[in-house]
């Protein structure tokens, strides 16, 4: 029997009930889903890939009755899915794991969590706890049993929401992009999770997702567009057709661009999407060239960072000995900033990186005095010292060329000229149009009313910055735009009042890998045209090698290591002892070195490329000149 | 990891945090009944003193006790003034203009002090050695009975209990929303009310929109779940135990005491 069966399948979110709206659905886009025809057996693992709004969601919603088909007939494990009588019975065998880990658990207590849907379907007492210790065990959470669900990880809470879904015995498991709003971390330990049930429990798993690596552990993959299923086969064929998913508003993997670009250098080397893979070909291609081994000029020398000239002045940063202890002298004081010292010149494009807790979010809070030095807050008192204790460090933090330590700065001006980007910043939208959103921050700032038109100038200047029509959007509402374009106007907000320093929080958090493409270039334009520095909070190493020029590894509260990316992700060991990942190239590279390939780069997929090319034609080997 | 520490709840494992939440407030409820029927320096003395060896077995800290009170320390002195200085009693100890101060006021006004005191001393005892969670079970367990006049008791109970676990998720969110709009130059400290009131429209604006996304994917979070608010099973089963018996019999004990002291001894009030 098939677990999960579409035949001719569309579905509508306007309901064409009433009589006078009898017309046929002919207009192109009323459908979310237009005749889906598709299937899935037992215990397969399928992945479901597409843009924002291709449909993928409604089709998992589709599946276990949330919403019903306009047309055509689903049926699972042969219950077809319109029967109402069926309902929960179809409920029981289809779980759902959703996007946001805060938004589906029910109760405070882990286990009370998992014991709700159980609950629900009249499960007897002494079983529902049975059920509990096997789902908590399945998801490795059962030391959390009694724990409080607020205040576990984001990967934590998916896993206690996988166990809220277990406990109700399905055999059918949908994942509606349950990894999104997750660190590298988080995302691990989900599909590990989900790999295990699928292995242990003969679990079928339908996984809808943006990134490519995790549709790569798919058995099959299906691609959507406009509520179509327009590509099917094996995730590692599908994720390698260029010009089919750029039609679908995807994007080609990471590595499989460094493929096709070595390729265009005349350099043959199949399609990889692993690291490993790559290392392979890169390495035999080398081998037919009658390459054995080999190493390229050492890149360039790091500059002279003692000088701190340029990290005093104008958009720059100068931090030394910052510490900052959340709820001081109580019970729950925590040391989130144990002495940290950093210097940010002017220019950069800094990237800040780090697990959750490990200081990060509190330095970039200090850096427009969300969070304040002691010495900085007005009702400040010098301690007086017991005798015998030697005064700590004193605190200096220069940002902007203000002096963040003294209570006399002015720091309204300094929160104008650092401007913050939080994370998910389409969520602090409020005003009723685009137009008055933007212009908030403005008004706010000066000191002296502007003037109509000068209002208008900064807001329409800002808004076009951002890659958005003026005209167009400036009196819709901000909450009818797409996530995207909110996102975008968020930013808009920030910065027109023209910052110096833009500091953002995971600007491409929760994007599709194109909105994640866009939201980096429209970085790099920003840089280039308003602000002198760009500061940006990351996860994503691949993010962070490709675009910043020098970036800080956060950890317990301090800096560990603080370089260009080409020398830190050179110490892959250190990274790693930091429970932190490399990016892709990093880990290329790293592997060729083990095969006796020593090829530098600065870890941007182009340099890779340029590097690997230039090694081969032998100009770049043993000490020549880097062809830069 | 066992903590749900917000509100007032302060975790420790106690005689007193072991019992049942019904015990608890069912107590509570009978606390309250003997302190105000308690007309004599001796029952109401008796009273203090099982409320000082309720605290004791406790673990809770004298000083997160006290905190309730400071509150309310204010009204308590002025309803003892009013009662000191306005009470017509005839043994006149002292007067001025229009006060008077009687022998019989100021026993009044002291009675009342004490029974405002031991209320709220009681209560915040209860909320400090119950967690948020547990009390809801426990008031759901109490209005069982109301069931039967059709009052939807499991509905309310499970509203109270998704309102406790968003309680940290909203304040956290209400922080984030306010730090975002401080960098934007929003001011919530400074200015008349008018000027505080509009300042707050945009923290307000985007936390109702996010609270109500949250329960619209809580919604279907839940019906995925199988939720229909039909019959359902419950797993957690309040039980009474040993200490829940001690509770009970040192409560009666308390009531039965404070009824035998009101029928045996003159009231002093």
């Amino acid at each position: 029997m098939k677990a999960i069966e579409f035949e001719k399948v569309r579905f509508s979110y306007k309901t064409n009930d009433s009589e006078e709206n009898n017309e046929p659905f002919s207009t192109e886009g009323v459908f979310a889903l237009n005749g889906i025809d598709f299937s899935v057996e037992e215990g397969e693992f399928v992945a479901v890939l597409g843009h924002n709004g291709s449909g993928k969601s409604t089709l998992a919603r589709l599946i276990n009755g949330l919403l019903t088909p306009s047309e055509g007939k689903i049926t699972v494990f042969g219950l077809d899915v319109s029967d109402s009588k069926q309902l929960f019975n179809i409920r029981k065998n289809v779980g759902i794991v959703f996007q946001n880990p805060d938004n589906q658990t029910v109760a405070s207590i882990v286990e009370d969590d998992v014991a709700f849907g159980p609950e629900n379907i009249g499960v007897p007492r002494v079983e529902i706890g049975e059920r509990i210790d096997f789902a908590l065990k399945a998801v490795g959470m059962e030391e959390y049993r009694n724990g409080t669900t607020s205040r576990l990880s984001g990967g934590q809470k998916q896993r206690v929401a996988i166990a809220g879904v277990l406990a109700l015995k399905p055999r059918i498991m949908i994942l509606d992009e349950s990894t999104a709003m997750l660190d590298p971390r988080g995302r691990k330990e989900v599909l590990d999770v989900v790999l295990k049930l699928k292995k242990e429990e003969n679990i079928t798993v339908l996984l809808i997702t943006h990134f490519p690596e995790e549709a790569m552990l798919a058995d099959r993959a299906i691609v959507m567009n406009r509520g179509e299923i327009v590509m099917q086969g094996k995730p590692s064929d599908i994720l390698c057709r260029e010009e089919e998913l750029e039609t679908y508003n995807l994007t080609l993997p990471k590595p499989v661009k460094i493929c096709r670009d070595l390729r265009r250098g005349g350099f043959s080397v199949k399609d990889c999407l692993t690291p490993e893979a790559l290392a392979r070909e890169i390495a035999e291609a080398f081998s037919v060239r009658e390459i054995t081994s080999g190493e390229t000029a050492r890149v360039e020398e790091d500059g002279a960072y003692s000088d701190s000239s340029m990290a005093l002045g104008q958009g720059g940063v100068y931090c030394k000995n910052l510490r900052y202890v959340y709820n001081p002298s109580s019970p729950f004081a925590t040391h989130a900033l144990n002495g940290v010292d950093i210097q940010i010149r002017a220019g950069e494009f800094f990237g800040v990186i780090g697990h959750t807790g490990s200081g990060k979010s509190t330095f970039v809070q200090h850096l427009n005095a969300l969070l304040k030095t002691p010495t900085a807050e007005k009702k400040y008192k010098p301690k007086k010292l017991k005798k015998g204790q030697t005064p700590p460090p004193p605190i200096t933090l220069t940002v902007n060329g203000y002096d963040l330590t003294d209570k006399k700065t002015d720091f309204r001006e300094l929160r104008s000229k650092v401007g913050m980007v939080f994370q998910y910043p389409e969520y602090q939208l409020f005003a009723e149009t685009v137009f008055a959103d933007v212009a908030f921050g403005l008004n706010n700032f000066s000191v002296e009313p502007l003037s109509e038109a000068q209002i208008e100038e900064a807001v329409k200047e800002a808004i076009e910055t951002v890659g958005l029509d003026y005209n167009e959007v400036k009196n819709r509402s901000p909450f009818e735009l797409s996530g995207g374009q909110k996102r975008r106007v968020a930013i808009a907000g920030v910065i027109v009042t023209k910052p110096e320093i833009l500091v953002l929080d995971e600007p491409a958090a929760g994007l599709d890998p194109l909105g994640k493409e866009e939201i980096m270039r429209l970085l790099h334009k920003i840089h280039k045209d308003w602000c002198k520095t760009v500061i940006i909070v990351s996860h994503d190493m691949d993010e962070i090698s490709e675009n910043c020029t020098r970036a800080a590894v956060f950890s317990e509260g301090k800096v560990v290591l603080n370089a260009r990316p080409q020398d830190l992700f050179e110490q892959y060991d250190e990274l790693s002892a930091l429970g932190l990942d490399a990016p892709f190239t990093a880990k290329t590279v790293s592997l060729l070195k083990e095969k006796g390939y020593f090829i530098r780069s600065d870890f941007t997929s182009g340099d890779l490329v340029d590097k690997v090319l230039a090694f081969a034609s032998g100009e770049n080997r043993k000490g020549g000149q880097t062809n830069e | 990891m066992n903590d749900v520490s917000f509100g007032q709840y302060y975790p420790a494992s106690s005689f007193i945090h072991k019992c049942d939440p019904r015990t608890k407030i069912l107590f509570l409820i009978a606390f309250i009944v003997a302190v105000f029927i308690s007309d004599t320096f001796y029952a109401l003395g008796a009273c203090a003193f099982l409320f000082v060896l309720v605290a004791a077995f406790s673990k809770v800290p004298v000083k997160s006790l006290l905190k309730s009170v400071k509150a309310i320390l204010f009204l308590l002195a002025f309803t003892a003034f009013l009662n000191l200085f306005f009470y017509s009693g005839k043994t006149v100890l002292a007067s001025w203009w229009i006060f008077t101060i009687t022998k019989e006021g100021l026993i009044y006004a002291a009675f009342l002090a004490v029974r405002l005191f031991l209320l709220v001393l009681a209560s915040t005892l209860l909320t400090l050695t119950t967690s948020p969670v547990s009390l809801t079970d426990g008031i759901e367990s109490l209005l069982y009975p109301l069931k039967l006049i059709r009052f939807p008791v499991h509905e309310l109970a499970l509203i109270m209990s998704i309102a406790l676990r968003f309680i940290p998720i909203l304040t956290d969110e209400t922080s984030r929303i306010m730090n975002a709009q401080k960098a934007r130059g929003a001011d919530f400290e400074t200015g008349g009310l008018i000027k505080r009131v509009k300042a707050v429209l945009p923290v307000l604006i985007p936390l109702i929109i996010s609270a109500v996304r949250r329960a619209d994917e809580l919604g279907d979070a839940m019906d995925a779940r199988c939720y229909s608010g039909g019959k359902r099973t419950k797993y957690k089963k309040l039980t009474f135990a040993w200490r829940d018996l001690i509770a009970f019999l040192l409560v009666a004990l308390l009531v039965t005491g404070v009824i035998l002291l009101k029928v045996y001894l003159p009231a002093v009030v």
